[in-house]
């Protein structure tokens, strides 16, 4: 069934400010943030830490580059074709 | 004016602001209309008189700032119902605090956010589109750069070093073959066969005989890889072919977006901006590719894998990875050509690798606008073995002048760590040769740090002074179009979005202020290597240079006069270089023996192809 993240064209961003002890802490929590919200494929892309807290970009890719993009209209999404070139193409 | 049909009530519910109810009030009145304007701290109840006493087309309520907006607007709603105001006239909401979220919530006829202007406001109250006005605003026409230059060298001293170098290279290269040069024959006749490579085309049996024999030769001059993936119809590693209904879907998806987009320029003369895509995945790339256009961008590049440049022989059929750099095939490039919009100046890098001739070949065949070549760098950067290198790089270029593509010719290997005055020799040897033989070469120097600046110190104190001495002296040189890149400030990056995009901003605006032709951008993920550019990283940047091309105008940053003595440096470092290029008499020698950059600078001689080139009659 469709989603709502079905219409994401490849990743989501999350950026806010954690309070934290430590950058290590921070990078950490930021990572486990979106983890928590259900994602899987998950990284930090920018983390800069002042002392009481951590400024955050996480990301979450819900579509990579080569997957089946079920944002396609029509259905693009079906199994890929498993043949080698067309027949007759150059 | 009471009882009139074009009679337009204005009115702040605002404690102060007015202004852009005002300004919509002017061009109203120039529309033909007339206006009553309520002043600043109506309430609710003056508004619902006041239509209720002048009975106008429609009351235009404005409010900026975003408190109780909804309460208020409610409000407005209920009162206009229970008068039976709302039957006979438009309501129609306005301003900084209105979403269109609320306008649909309370069954409001319209709403008009920051930035509407007068000329949507008079098409609603007409009911029709305010599609012409659209296009005036948006309306873009592919541009070539080059037809403003004469390509003529204005250092008579460093023309002539040019003009020997380039000679004896094509003389050289005259006499030399390769599978690569080879191959680019043999595709074009295959896409001859094949009407261009139009998927609808249908053979009849002599074509399709025809072109059974031309395939044969094409894989006589392939590796193993690339034939095994025409005989037993396999991909090549980690690839796999798309389906017809993913090709279906992605041109569906584009056609929805056929622009124009967002007009970036602001003044005349402003840069062409470019970005650069190849996320491995065509139907990835083509849903950037129409984000891009819609954001801004007036050019494409587009980059392929490494490990396809560095096969002998381009694959067939839609593919699709998950590496950096998206694969030519005759399919793919076909594709992503019916995707993009008319405007849209596109462009595919071959400046290193095995097929290069062929790359241009598909380029002039199926499209494109323009390529790019450097054979200096594409072999001691890009890992192509130098004489093959020079071999096809010039065959490439005659296939440029012959489709009359410009080509772009990037300098990367300063990235490498080579120094600025040789790469920048570079590439006026490459512009040399491609204007001997006709082609219209567009220079890249770097617009960023690189790593000889890194050592040199010599953007310690600003980013300014350098950038500007690379283009200057370029153009001391001589009289070509400039694109910097690649992309602007590189290097300057970091993942903080802000950052990137204020830091690629700047670059573009003294690039602007130069008034060099074009500029190549990066997302605000330039400096993240963890994953794919992601399609919002890709509007920060598009967003923000627009606003600082407006910001600037025709305004001009002026350097400091350090710049000069730079400019003056490099340029006798590009002579002393070109000397001694000159007296080894032999470009492929030069560049083994590292005369345009070696070892201790980061370059090496590549490896692939060598011993691939043949002499002929």
């Amino acid at each position: 069934m469709a989603t709502t993240l079905d219409r994401v064209v490849d990743a989501l961003d999350v950026e806010t400010f954690l309070v934290c002890e430590t950058e290590d802490e921070g990078r950490s929590l930021a990572v486990q943030l979106v983890r928590d919200l259900g994602f899987r494929d998950v990284d930090l892309v920018f983390a800069e830490f002042m002392g009481h807290g951590i400024r955050v970009r996480v990301r979450a890719y819900v579509q990579r580059p080569g997957d089946l993009y079920p944002w396609l209209p029509g259905g693009g999404a079906s199994a890929p074709a498993a043949g080698g070139p067309p027949e007759g193409a150059a | 004016m009471n009882g009139s049909r074009k009679t337009i009530v204005l009115a702040p519910l605002d404690p102060v602001h007015d202004v852009g109810l005002r300004l919509i009030a002017r061009g109203l009145e120039e529309h033909g209309y007339e206006t009553v304007c309520l002043p600043p701290d109506t309430s609710v109840e003056e508004v619902i008189d006041a239509a209720a006493t002048l009975e106008p087309e429609a009351v235009m309520v404005g409010r900026t700032i975003s408190y109780q907006v909804a309460e208020i607007m409610a409000r407005l709603a209920d009162l206009m119902d229970a008068a039976g105001l709302r039957r006979t006239c438009k309501v129609v909401l306005g301003g900084m605090a209105i979403k269109p979220e609320l306008v649909a919530e309370l069954g409001f006829d319209a709403g008009f956010g920051p930035g509407t202007r007068v000329e949507e406001v008079v098409a609603f109250l007409q009911g029709r589109e305010a599609s012409g006005a659209t296009s005036a605003r948006t309306a873009k026409q592919k541009l070539d750069v080059t037809l403003k230059h004469t390509y003529g060298y204005r250092d008579a001293e460093i023309g002539a070093l040019l003009d020997s170098i380039a000679t004896a290279a094509l003389e050289w290269a005259a006499t030399r073959s390769s599978p690569g040069l080879e191959r680019a024959r043999l595709r074009r006749e295959m896409l001859t066969l094949t009407g261009g490579g139009d998927p609808g085309t249908e053979l009849d049996p002599a074509a399709r005989a025809s072109l059974a024999q031309v395939r044969h030769e094409y894989l006589s001059r392939c590796d193993d890889a690339t034939v095994a993936h025409y005989r037993d119809g396999t991909p090549p590693r980690a690839v796999r072919f798309l389906s017809p209904e993913e090709i279906d879907g992605i041109t569906a998806y584009a056609a929805r977006y056929a622009g124009p987009g967002v007009r970036t320029q602001h003044a005349p003369g402003q840069p062409l901006v470019f970005v650069q895509y190849g996320t491995g995945c065509p139907l990835m790339d083509i849903a950037h590719i129409k984000i891009c256009e819609a954001w801004g961008a007036d050019g494409l590049h587009h980059f392929d894998p490494t490990w396809s440049a560095n096969s002998e022989g381009l694959p067939e059929g839609y593919l699709s990875h998950q590496d950096s750099g998206t694969v030519y095939t005759p399919e793919i490039v076909g594709l992503i050509k019916r995707c993009l919009s008319p405007s849209t100046v596109w462009t595919l890098r071959s400046h290193r690798g095995l097929n290069t001739p062929e790359v241009v070949v598909l380029a002039g065949l199926l499209g494109a606008d323009g390529v790019r070549m450097n054979p200096v760098y594409g072999c001691l950067s890009g890992g192509t073995e130098p004489e093959r290198m020079v071999v096809d790089g010039i065959a490439a270029m005659r296939y440029a002048a012959e489709f009359g593509l410009p080509f772009d010719v990037p300098v990367g290997h300063e990235l490498s760590g080579v120094p600025t005055e040789k790469t920048l020799a570079s590439l006026l040897i490459s512009a040399a040769l491609g204007i001997k033989v006709g082609a219209r070469p567009i220079l890249n120097p770097l617009f960023c740090y690189s790593p000889s600046v890194i050592l040199s110190g010599q953007m310690e104190e600003n980013y300014v002074d350098f950038n500007v001495a690379r283009v200057e002296a370029l153009r001391r040189v001589l009289d070509a179009p400039v694109r910097a890149g690649e992309p602007v400030a590189f290097m300057t990056h970091t993942g903080e979005r802000t950052q990137s995009a204020v830091t690629t901003t700047l670059h573009a605006a003294l690039a602007m202020s130069l008034e060099v032709d074009a500029v190549t951008i990066a997302s605000t993920d330039e400096a993240y290597a963890g994953g794919p550019i992601t399609a919002p990283s890709r509007t920060d940047t598009l967003i923000a240079i627009k606003e600082a091309f407006r910001f600037f105008g025709g305004t001009k940053i002026v350097p400091t006069a350090q710049a000069e003595i730079w400019t003056e440096r490099l340029v006798e470092g590009i002579a002393e270089t070109l000397a001694a290029v000159e007296r080894r008499g032999d470009l492929v020698a030069a560049l083994y023996e590292g005369l345009l950059g070696g070892r201790e600078d980061g370059a090496s001689p590549g490896r692939f192809g060598k011993g691939t080139v043949t002499e002929i009659g």
